[in-house]
């Protein structure tokens, strides 16, 4: 153990942050869930590639720099540092992109990841579907082998990002015949096709940031599957796997938001309201607690102790925690809570997008039921 | 940046396990809990015989130099098994700090047992097993121990009169044997918290309620997975702050004090939810569940509780 940066790690830092500090736009981006901020979130993806920095960990020959895994937790703390910009391909880069590279061809690799790293292409996730959420092994829409095409059926909802995006990865039922996890197939399809209606939806902050997908009679080439025909469900779960357990909330996000927290407690917290100041410390200490956590998970990853169902413990406790920082930022600065512009609408934001944490990704209820019967063994309940 | 042990540390520990296993089964814990000595001598030979309550001794004293890095996950193991007796006061304060002192020899050896007294408590644990207490700055011996009735009989709890004293400054390498505790009872708290978690989770496979095992039921998987979410949280917290006082960090007492809050309160919640799951059961002398208990509720009230640690942080982290 040794919990000090090596001098290659300290000079990696420092990289990044000379880079940050020089490029990161000095003033916020509009929010990239309206057309406006979603092109300018894109130019500075494009920025972040020129400069090798959308996908550090990727290999160089697809756009990243080969960066291990802890080497890509330093960068996340200097991005968030810099109060860069949301990244609008989250979804691609650190969800669709892993996978390729686990399961993908040679040739879906060529293809996909350099654009994906540039964001030429951003992509959007269409796995729910109105009636399978939780229980998504439900899925309904359908893929329908004709020739060397896919002719695609059905509905997806909730696909963040959709509205602009321009490739979805979807999981589509190939085998109707077969259990609901088996017969599913993971398919990469452009959303500008004939046969796809994209629906946008306001989410709670009024912006539409999640879309429906309709698909109908929509034809795509069976290249355009990752992975095995009728296995789709198996290269879903590693995606899910690694959203869960590193890649969708570093660390830094949260230090970050506690450091702000910490601030705004300084400058108008009551400071009689001891419950209150041990309620700012808590979440402190949250944030710690899930950075040093990253740091030990990433550190056995590293040494070949790949992380398992335990990534559901880390989905709880990013997405409470971070409802909890956006709680007690409310109660610090009062009647400012109850404005959706003015000087602290950043908190007022946050707090509305914290509450989807426990949702998406997998509600945290089942989280919690993977965590019991994974890793506590408990008989399956139903 | 490397957040892992070394395979030397896993081995020692999972040698220390496996020693558990067969030496400290919950019947001896028992067993002294109801002859009342709070402590096994054979259980303590054994720790000593594998290098266990030696291990922070510096090696000029003949010692194996051990750090809090190399003893942390040696601290969490003996939780685990609810190991009765002073040893996490005699491994983690007696002996590296008072090594090099006339009393270091035997204690080394394991042929002398320590305990401490630290200064925020008037009761003294393990006095009337104990040959030498240790407080900040001096050792008592040939002291008079009261028993003070502590709910744990495997720490039970004494006041302390009298005895000869030596002047002595117990500190662990420039921690304060009050923190030097902090730490190793928040990786304690962590084995009690894993095993009773485990001893919750057989139990819930077995018991049958609506023609069911219980541990079907949704309500108790999540309280469970709750409970491990708290725990598992609190161990690399717990690590680093090992780490921080192994290298004299300047955040070591907010380290400690962060480790010390987030494993009393996890072990508090593991504790209350494991009970719940043994419903009538849970609430029995019978049960060996309350052996696990008693002892986080003892060790999270002692050397400063999560409270206590927590507005310490806050020292550190607001203003
Ligand atoms: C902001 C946001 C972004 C999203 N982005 C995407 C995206 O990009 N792509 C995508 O495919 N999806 C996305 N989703 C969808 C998300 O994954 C689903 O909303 C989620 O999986 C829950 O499904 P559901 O909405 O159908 O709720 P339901 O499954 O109907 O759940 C409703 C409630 O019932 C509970 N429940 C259901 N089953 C159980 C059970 N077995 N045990 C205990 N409780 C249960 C749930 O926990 C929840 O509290 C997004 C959602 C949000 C909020």
């Amino acid at each position: 153990m040794d919990l000090r940066e090596t001098a290659d790690e300290i000079a990696f830092r420092l990289e990044a942050r000379t880079w940050l500090e020089a490029n990161v736009p000095s003033e916020p981006l509009p929010s990239f869930d309206t057309a406006e901020g979603f092109a300018l979130h894109r130019q500075w993806e494009k920025k972040l590639y020129d400069g090798r920095w959308s996908a550090v960990s990727w290999p160089e020959q697809y756009g990243g720099r080969g960066a291990d895994y802890i080497k890509w937790l330093i960068f996340e703390e200097e991005y968030y540092r810099a109060g860069a910009p949301g990244r609008v391909n989250q979804n691609g880069i650190f969800l669709l992109g892993p996978t390729i590279m686990e399961v993908g061809t040679d040739a879906q690799k060529e293809k996909f990841l350099p654009t994906m790293a540039s964001s030429e292409i951003v992509w959007g996730q269409a796995w729910s579907e109105p009636n399978a959420g939780s229980d998504l092994a439900g899925i309904k829409s359908k893929a329908m082998r004709d020739g060397d095409d896919w002719i695609l059926n059905g509905q997806k909802i909730w696909a963040s990002r959709a509205v602009w995006a321009d490739w979805c990865f979807g999981i589509f039922r190939t085998d109707p015949e077969a259990e609901r996890h088996r017969g599913l197939t993971f398919i990469l399809c452009p959303l500008n096709l004939p046969g796809i209606t994209v629906r946008p939806i306001a989410q709670l902050d009024g912006d539409t940031g999640f879309a429906e997908i309709f698909f109908d009679d929509v034809r795509v080439p069976v290249e355009n599957t990752l992975g095995e025909v009728d296995k789709g469900w198996g290269v879903a779960m590693a995606t899910a796997g690694f959203e869960r357990g590193v890649s969708l909330r570093s660390p830094a996000r949260f230090s970050e938001a506690v450091n702000r927290l910490v601030q705004l407690w300084n400058r108008l917290g009551d400071k009689s309201d001891t419950a209150l100041a041990d309620a700012v410390t808590d979440v402190w200490m949250q944030a710690e607690g899930y950075r040093l956590h990253t740091y030990q998970t990433v550190t056995g990853m590293l040494e070949g102790r790949p992380i398992g169902a335990e990534a559901s413990l880390n989905k709880i406790f990013w997405s409470e925690m971070d409802v909890r920082i956006h709680e007690i930022a409310l109660q610090i600065i009062g009647p400012e809570a109850e404005r959706m512009e003015g000087p602290l609408e950043r908190w007022v934001d946050g707090f509305l997008f914290s509450l989807s944490g426990p949702i998406y990704a997998g509600t945290n209820e089942i989280q919690r039921n993977i965590i019991a019967d994974r890793v506590l063994q408990l008989p399956k309940g139903m | 940046m490397k957040f892992s042990f070394t395979d030397d540390q896993r081995l020692f520990a999972e040698g220390l396990r496996d020693l558990l296993a067969n030496e400290c089964p919950a019947s001896l814990v028992r067993e002294v809990w109801e002859n009342g000595t709070g402590h096994s001598p054979e259980l303590w030979s054994h720790l000593s015989g594998m290098g266990v309550l030696s291990i922070m001794a510096p090696e000029s004293d003949g010692g194996m130099g051990g750090s809090f890095v190399d003893a942390i996950l040696l601290f969490q193991e003996l939780g685990r098994a609810a190991v009765p007796g002073p040893v996490l006061e005699h491994m983690a304060v007696a002996v590296p700090a008072i090594a090099s002192t006339t009393f270091g020899a035997p204690l080394i050896a394991g042929d002398s047992i320590a305990t401490l007294w630290v200064d925020d408590s008037p009761y003294v644990a393990h006095a009337a097993v104990a040959d030498v207490i240790v407080r900040k700055d001096h050792v008592l011996e040939s002291f008079d121990a009261t028993d003070a009735h502590g709910m744990d009989g495997g720490r039970r709890l004494f006041t302390v009169a009298g005895g000869e004293r030596t002047n002595a400054n117990a500190n662990v390498g420039g921690l304060d044997p009050f923190d030097a505790m902090a730490l190793a009872s928040a990786a304690y708290l962590i084995g009690l918290s894993e095993r009773m978690i485990e001893i919750a989770a057989e139990y819930a496979r077995v018991r049958e309620q609506f023609g069911k095992p219980i541990g079907s039921f949704q309500a108790v998987k999540h309280l469970m997975s709750d409970a491990l979410l708290k725990v598992e949280f609190a161990k690399a917290p717990t690590y680093r702050a090992a780490f921080s006082a192994s290298t004299g960090a300047d955040t070591t007492t907010r380290d400690i004090s962060m480790a010390k809050a987030l494993a009393s309160e996890a072990a508090y919640r593991t504790s209350r939810s494991t009970m719940q799951v043994h419903g009538g059961i849970g609430y029995t002398w019978e049960a060996d569940l309350q052996l696990w208990m008693k002892k986080a509720w003892a060790l999270m009230r002692s050397y400063g509780d999560a409270n206590f640690h927590r507005r310490r942080v806050s020292g550190f982290v607001l203003a």
